[in-house]
């Protein structure tokens, strides 16, 4: 319990120090959005009707009337405030939008990261143990082709295959069928909030819904970790250590998955970190092919109205979870080598 | 606890019977729910508020009543809108004085809002004082109608309202159909209103105060609106669906599989390409209807060099391929508005109507010639991401095809929100767009797309003849010098060329077999109350 301690005070020392950081995100999201070709309020007075007095009142209402300083100060003070402005999109205030679209996000992101480290670690590992052999070249081609595919291809073929070929898939639309009961809301992750309810129904509703999306997410990011373990468990393998437990007549099981693997992990762990922000942020053809409500097709729907306030919001969200991935992923580093602390 | 195989077997046969139980139930339900998948969202529940979308448009005709409304005909195998006939919708009757200048609405005694309280001249004075005053899309569209002050709406007594124009204007009536002239409970709105915003619009941006046809039980921006039906509706007969579903998918194919399956029962927005393979799988229904209120064309920017040149736009005019575009952009998916045989003065008074337009490539390099650019010029042919299936082969063909008189054309394809702000700003110099108008009456489009500086007169287009004619046609009385003075803006329009009408598309409105009545509105959204499951 000792260790605690020093640990949560080292972590909140990164989370301080990565304050200045976010500020500089902040600012220049906004500076950018605002040279960025494309009037907001142009856009969105679209009426059969809208004249001048219209597009003054959108921009009046957006509060782009005002100097850029004045308005980059009043956005400062009301993120303080824990506000993020108003979405013209969704006519929704940006905080109400994210907080209700990013655990659809993180329930897909989490679901999908899962599924591909339960294949490529074992992948990866195999490949490793046989460099070369017809395993490896499989392991290859399975992860080349996962990466080749972009995610909106192979999303589509999943769609046509089980939901309109096949009929097994439920209809791809969004993360519930539409006429099953939506479970009340707790946590926002569905699989956990009809669990939480004892609602089995809505919890296979919701995870049948889920299971496309995920798979073809996890296909994308198969490559890169599967590769990183074969790459990294190879140098493993060849450590004096590892001969040392083979020579001490250790079983080959505890050898490969206690010693080498998790001298191995480090790279993956780092690798994890990444890809994991970054699906949380590009996964936006996943989102759209499937009719995900996720952040990311928010943000992008937001970006070609030139809506601001979301994307504004969207970077500072992303950049907040980023820096808690790399957080995490530094406590990681400690539980699987002791020797690396995160100071 | 100890579990045995019995006790799984006789457990999961529970929980099977349940499960079919609750299938047979929701199958009942399911009959009765329309889900309409689109690809764009519903943003507000308030129709004024500036920057809703389509989407929210329809579904507050559904939740809101108005005064009046547009009725509908038969045509071909659908249904359009009619904006000659106007039936109550909350007003019983409407008495127009001899005038025309004076309307009386005498209210339905029965009709009650969504919360119980009776519908009141008092609420229908809230309303419309609150569509002229408010700031928001209301008051524009409601000023082309000549309704521009409070004072102009009068309560005669708890169910009669009385409205009064200063001069008899053509569209006057008709602007009160539009679904911006909602009814609103005038009694719960001001309960939200605050000192800065007295029309409580932003309490009615998530939240209803209507007496419409259908409540809101679910509204999820970006995701999905859930109306019920209001069973004590006394706007018209009660419609059949008990439940609607209006859902966001944005991608296309996947509405199509949707409707296709069967999952979902109504899509307007699919791929044009997409549509004839559908039909003869033969598994759908198409409802097609030729847009009749609307327009795609090409534009040039009238005020600025080279295109303020009338032979040069004459000359661009005559060089265009009309069928091939038709062909190649819209697989012929419209009514075409090329073509047309008149010279002079047209036939009829309605627009939009084919023009003459023809290619002419001879005629097309003697023109450019005359026009002082014996050896072409260079220019950019713009238009949005949003259209790319329509504009990229249109913009293709146009440019091949200018090509060959000498015309060189670069493409440029803009992001929504910057087209919009260029149009505005009046800084692009030859674009296509589609428009439509709401009210569809010769002088009505001529006013908003043919004359001042708004961003709907996207020729920048200021022919004085035209705003004469424009100016008089709208309070016209007599029917034969209003189709005189139409026929004279079409003529000039057709000599000018400040933009090339291309043609309408069909709203292709695709369902399975079942669903009937779909009907074409203005507003170009689905009017639930229409439809019927056979």
């Amino acid at each position: 319990m000792a260790s605690i301690t020093p640990l949560a005070r080292r972590a909140g020392r990164r989370l301080l120090s990565s304050l200045p950081a976010l500020f500089g995100v902040v600012v220049f999201t906004f500076l950018l959005m605002r040279v960025l070709p494309g009037d907001p309020a142009v856009f969105f007075a679209s009426g059969p009707n809208a004249g001048q007095a219209e597009i003054e009142e959108i921009r009046r209402q957006m509060g782009l009337d005002k100097p850029i300083p004045e308005q980059l100060v009043r956005y400062l003070w009301d993120i303080g405030h824990g506000k993020l402005g108003r979405s013209m999109g969704t006519g929704q205030p940006v905080v109400t939008d994210l907080a209700n679209r990013l655990p659809a996000s993180l329930e897909l992101t989490f679901t999908a990261l899962l599924l591909a480290l339960s294949l490529a670690l074992p992948l990866g590992i195999i490949a490793a143990l046989r460099p070369n052999s017809a395993v490896d070249h499989a392991v290859r081609l399975l992860c080349t082709l996962g990466v080749c595919v972009p995610t909106f291809v192979s999303g589509l073929l999943f769609i046509y295959a089980f939901y309109y070929v096949l009929g097994i898939a439920p209809d791809p639309t969004g993360r519930i069928d539409i006429f099953a009961s939506q479970p009340p809301n707790v946590t926002g992750f569905l699989l956990i909030d009809s669990a939480l309810a004892g609602d089995w129904e809505a919890w296979w509703a919701a995870a049948s819904q889920l299971i496309l999306p995920a798979c073809t997410m996890a296909l994308f990011v198969l490559a890169p970790l599967a590769r990183m373990t074969r790459a990294s468990m190879l140098a493993v393998m060849t450590s004096d250590f590892i001969r040392t437990g083979d020579a001490l007549g250790l079983s080959r099981r505890r050898v490969v998955l206690v010693y080498g693997l998790r001298n191995a992990l480090l790279p993956v762990i780092t690798i994890m970190g990444i890809v994991f922000s970054t699906m949380l942020g590009a996964n936006v053809l996943v989102e759209k092919v499937f009719s995900w409500p996720g952040v990311a097709s928010y943000a992008l729907d937001a970006l070609l109205a030139s809506d601001y306030a979301p994307v504004q919001g969207f970077v500072l969200l992303m950049a907040g979870i980023f820096v808690l991935v790399n957080l995490t992923v530094d406590i990681l580093y400690g539980l699987a080598d002791p020797r690396i602390s995160i100071e | 606890m100890q579990l045995t195989r019995r006790d799984l077997f006789v457990g999961g046969a529970t929980l099977a019977t349940a499960a079919s139980f609750g299938t047979s139930a929701e199958a009942q339900t399911r009959a009765e729910t329309l889900r309409q998948v689109t690809g764009n969202s519903v943003n507000t529940l308030d129709p004024t508020m500036p920057g809703s979308t389509r989407e929210a448009f329809g579904i507050s005709v559904n939740v809101y009543d108005r005064l009046v409304s547009f009725g509908r005909k038969r045509s071909g195998s659908g249904w359009i809108f009619d904006p000659d006939t106007i039936t109550g919708e909350l007003a019983e009757r409407v008495v127009t004085s001899a005038d025309g200048m004076t309307f009386t609405f005498h209210l339905k005694r029965d009709a009650r809002f969504h919360d119980g309280t009776p519908v009141t001249a008092e609420d229908v004075k809230w309303s419309l004082d609150r569509h002229v005053s408010a700031r928001s899309l209301a008051s524009a569209q409601v000023q082309t109608g000549g309704w521009t002050r409070p004072d102009q709406f009068k309560i005669i007594d708890e169910y009669t309202v009385e409205a009064k124009v200063e001069r008899p204007d053509r569209l006057a009536l008709p602007n009160l159909c539009t679904l911006y002239c909602i009814v609103i409970n005038s009694k719960l709105a001001k309960r939200h209103a605050t000192a800065d915003d007295p029309w409580a619009q932003e309490w009615m941006k998530t939240n209803t105060a209507g007496s419409g046809a259908y409540t809101v039980e679910t509204f999820r921006p970006g995701e999905q609106v859930i109306l019920r039906r209001n069973d004590a509706w006394k706007g018209g007969p009660l419609p059949f669906f008990r439940r609607v579903i209006c859902q966001t998918i944005p991608e296309a194919a996947t509405r199509a599989s949707l409707i296709e399956r069967g999952d979902a029962d109504l899509s307007i927005d699919l791929q044009a390409s997409d549509i004839p393979t559908l039909v003869n799988r033969g598994r759908v229904k198409l409802v097609s209807t030729p847009q009749f209120n609307a327009f795609t064309m090409i534009a040039f920017n009238t005020r600025v060099a080279p295109f303020d040149n009338v032979k040069l736009r004459q000359a661009i005019a005559a060089a265009l391929p009309y069928q091939d575009i038709f062909k190649a952009a819209l697989f012929e998916r419209g009514a075409g508005l090329f073509g047309a045989s008149w010279q002079g003065t047209p036939p009829e008074s309605k627009f939009p109507q084919p023009l003459p337009l023809r290619t002419d490539i001879a005629r097309a390099r003697a023109l450019l010639a005359e026009a002082g650019f014996p050896n072409g010029l260079d220019t950019t042919f713009s238009f949005n991401v949003g259209s790319a299936t329509v504009s990229e082969p249109m913009a293709a063909l146009l440019k091949e095809s200018l090509g060959r008189i000498g015309i060189r054309v670069e493409i440029q394809k803009l992001p929504d929100a910057q087209i919009s702000t260029l149009i505005t700003e009046k800084k692009v110099p030859f674009l296509t767009e589609t428009s439509i108008a709401w009210l569809p009456s010769t002088d009505y489009f001529f006013r908003n797309f043919f004359t001042g500086d708004q961003r709907w007169n996207y020729s920048s287009w200021n022919n004085a003849e035209i705003n004469a004619l424009t100016a008089q046609a709208r309070y016209e009385q007599n029917a034969a010098e209003y189709d005189r003075l139409c026929k004279r803006m079409i003529s000039i329009l057709a000599e000018e060329v400040p933009v090339i009408m291309l043609w309408q598309p069909n709203q292709d409105a695709v369902m399975p077999p079942t669903v009937d009545g779909y009907t074409y509105q203005y507003h170009r959204q689905v009017d639930y109350r229409d439809l019927r499951r056979g």
